[in-house]
């Protein structure tokens, strides 16, 4: 392996943290997706490095895996975006507060 | 003749009560009036029948064992000797001649029922107390009589004065029955048994000290039950009753059971000077406290109540002194004819219209001088006339006294002479007031019914020649009672001295006499200085039990129920309350909604984390 492991794990950390980031600050809820998919694939990235690492297949596979449910979760997430959009006009989260005590 | 038999006399009138209670409201006013009469003369000849197995030692039956356990014996066992056999024949003599009085009186009320019902249950309660042959069945007699009590006083319930008079009556009665109830159980740690009759055989065996404490509590005891000081404040208030249980109980046979208690505990009181010194100071006091009382006062009935504090007075003195024969003399004649007098009242109130206040009475004389001549009868009775029985039991029990000697006695003796003047004084101005002088009373009253009439006559006789069953030796006599009760006879005194004694009493007598004759024949007017209204309200007794026991006593509620229970208890429970409610509100507004906030919680949840495994991991 020419990237050591340890590169691949900053960079995956990284853009978890950047998705976190994302998900916590962002109100809009199209952007929070986007936060989403990126900290998923911040973990795709690990599997991905370590299964180089230990010449190990199962790690990829399960990414195959991870992005197949990513695009259902991605088309599932955007027609509630829609259809909560259609409710309230706006995809503010703030919005959607129901179910505060 | 079979002794077992003795256990109906009590049974009766618990029988005509019972079937009053459960069927008393479905039946004609006459059969439950009948009824109850029946029931209670049925023991008056059966008392009357078997007089003669209460002779010399007397007769002891056990029906059944009531209480059986380890050591502890008490049966339902009756001790008929001399001195029950007496009581048991006046109680069931003179209930019954009030049994057939209140049929007259009560003819009109709406409940009788319930009024016979308790007046049966009264008398059979009363005679438990009698004939009771241990403790304890003696003193569930005791509390009968003073439910019964409760429920007559309380009869007209609807007035709330009426009800709290009751309520009086039970409550102060009851103090005076812990006395009793420590007594009682003291007596049985001390003989291990409750029977009257082994107790009194062994008390030689007790310490002194122990004998007196015993002898205090029952003369407590007693003085609830027979309201001497300081335990008296309930008799007066208790008139509010019908008339007939103010003749019967409170009067004829309730009220004396203190004094039939230590006549029947005798051997072990006697044993101790002090208490037999304090048995005859409360007498004493009492007597001259209540004829102070009976002075002033202006409702017929509680004039008669505050003379019988004062003549059961007498009977304590006596028991004090040590005359059994002069306590049950005295108890006879006042029971014969303080009924009497109870009943004439009644009848007085009802030719008055229903007034109680002998101001607004008078010149009932010519208007029944039936009711007069028997009412005379009853008054001269209680002044102590020479030669009817009243004389003659007070006399008795006042040459007791003065024959005991010493200094403490003869000041006790002084003060028995003094309140015979004031009984013969109020006794005529009682007379005075109601039936001479002009008519004051606004009601048109109406002439009492010949039930209630007839019912007079006998009592009246006996009254008056109750005398000759103790007549002394002076008169001729031969103190019959005192022999009847197995009891030594009184020390004879040098018949120079008894002769001079019974002037005395004579010139008190007559000065009572002259000087209500003098300024009660013709109406004086209303009468309201400040010194009569003092006597009125019983030398402020009420007033001095507000002072130093209620508002105390009050206090003390008020510092538990809004220190203890509201600020203390209440407030640790509603503080706490508010203390969940103020956190579970703050709590609340965690749970905004905001999908962010739960997920930035979610973050610093994983960083905590991390965080501790690093720091495990450094370490």
């Amino acid at each position: 392996m020419i990237v050591p492991l340890e590169h691949v794990l900053y960079l995956s950390a990284i853009l978890f943290l950047l998705g976190l980031g994302c998900v916590l600050a962002r109100r809009n809820l199209i952007m929070i997706l986007i936060g989403v998919e990126i900290m998923l694939n911040a973990v795709g990235l690990t599997l991905v490095g370590a299964s180089a690492f230990w010449q190990q297949i199962d790690g990829q596979i399960m990414v195959v895996f991870l992005m197949a449910m990513t695009s259902a979760e991605v088309s599932i997430s955007l027609a509630m975006v829609v259809y909560l959009n259609r409710r309230k006009g706006t995809v503010d989260v703030r919005a959607f507060d129901e179910l505060r005590g | 003749m079979n002794p077992l038999l003795l256990f109906l006399i009590p049974i009766l009138p618990l029988f005509g009560g019972v079937i009053n209670v459960c069927f008393g409201s479905r039946l004609p006013h006459r059969l439950v009036s009948g009824l109850s009469v029946a029931a209670v003369s049925g023991s008056f000849l059966l008392a009357t029948l078997l007089w003669p197995l209460g002779s010399g030692e007397g007769t002891r039956v056990v029906l059944f064992s009531w209480l059986k356990s380890a050591g502890f014996q008490a049966d339902v066992g009756i001790l008929f000797d001399p001195l029950a056999a007496v009581m048991t024949l006046m109680v069931t003599g003179v209930a019954t001649l009030i049994h057939l009085y209140a049929a007259g009186y009560m003819a009109e009320d709406e409940s009788p029922a319930r009024f016979f019902a308790l007046l049966n249950l009264f008398v059979f309660a009363m005679l438990c107390i009698v004939l009771a042959d241990n403790l304890l069945f003696l003193f569930l007699g005791w509390e009968g009589v003073g439910f019964c009590s409760y429920g007559l006083i309380g009869f007209w319930y609807r007035n709330s004065k009426n009800a709290s008079a009751g309520r009086k009556a039970f409550i102060v009665t009851r103090i005076g029955d812990l006395f009793f109830a420590i007594a009682l159980l003291w007596l049985f740690s001390a003989f291990g048994t409750v029977m009257i009759e082994q107790i009194n055989a062994r008390v030689a065996e007790l310490d002194p000290l122990l004998l007196t404490g015993l002898t205090l509590l029952l003369l407590g005891g007693a003085c609830g039950k027979s309201a001497q000081l300081p335990l008296m404040s309930w008799l007066p208030d208790a008139m509010a009753g019908p008339t007939p249980v103010s003749a019967l109980i409170h009067a004829a046979t309730m009220v004396t059971a203190g004094v039939y208690l230590l006549c029947r505990m005798f051997p072990l009181v006697s044993l101790s000077p002090t208490g037999m010194a304090a048995i005859a100071l409360v007498g004493a006091l009492t007597a001259l406290y209540a004829a102070s009382c009976a002075l002033a006062q202006r409702e017929i009935k509680r004039v008669l109540a505050y003379s019988t504090m004062s003549q059961i007075g007498y009977m304590f003195l006596a028991v004090g002194v040590g005359t059994v024969s002069g306590a049950m003399f005295h108890l006879l004649t006042h029971a014969f004819f303080k009924a009497l007098l109870f009943m004439g009242a009644g009848c007085v109130i009802h030719l008055a219209g229903g007034e109680n206040d002998i101001y607004r009475m008078g010149g009932l004389k010519e208007k029944s001088p039936q009711v007069f001549w028997l009412f005379l009868v009853g008054i001269l009775c209680l002044a102590g006339t020479p030669l009817t029985g009243g004389f003659f039991s007070k006399d008795a029990i006042l040459l007791t006294a003065f024959a005991a000697g010493d200094g403490f006695y003869a000041t006790l003796w002084g003060i028995g002479v003094l309140t015979a003047g004031l009984t013969s004084f109020y006794s005529f101005r009682l007379l005075y007031l109601v039936f001479f002088g002009t008519a004051r009373q606004a009601g048109q009253g109406h002439a009492p019914s010949p039930l209630m009439l007839w019912t007079l006559p006998p009592l009246a006789l006996l009254g008056l020649c109750t005398g000759l069953l103790n007549l002394p030796h002076l008169f001729g006599g031969h103190e019959w009672l005192t022999l009847w009760l197995g009891q030594p006879m009184a020390e004879m005194l040098p018949v120079g001295t008894e002769i001079g004694l019974l002037f005395l009493m004579l010139i008190f007598f007559v000065g009572g006499w002259v000087i209500a004759h003098v300024r009660y024949r013709t109406f004086p007017g209303d009468e309201q200085a400040g010194w009569r209204s003092f006597l009125l309200s019983g030398w402020q007794a009420d007033r001095v039990y507000e002072l130093i026991l209620l508002r105390p006593y009050r206090a003390i509620c008020r510092f538990c129920w809004q220190g203890g229970d509201k600020a203390l208890i209440d407030g640790v429970m509603e503080g706490l309350a508010r203390l969940c409610l103020h956190w579970g509100d703050y709590v609340r507004r965690l749970s905004n909604g905001q999908v962010a906030f739960y997920l930035q919680g979610f973050a610093w949840g994983l960083l905590l984390i991390v965080g501790w495994f690093l720091l495990a991991s450094v370490k």
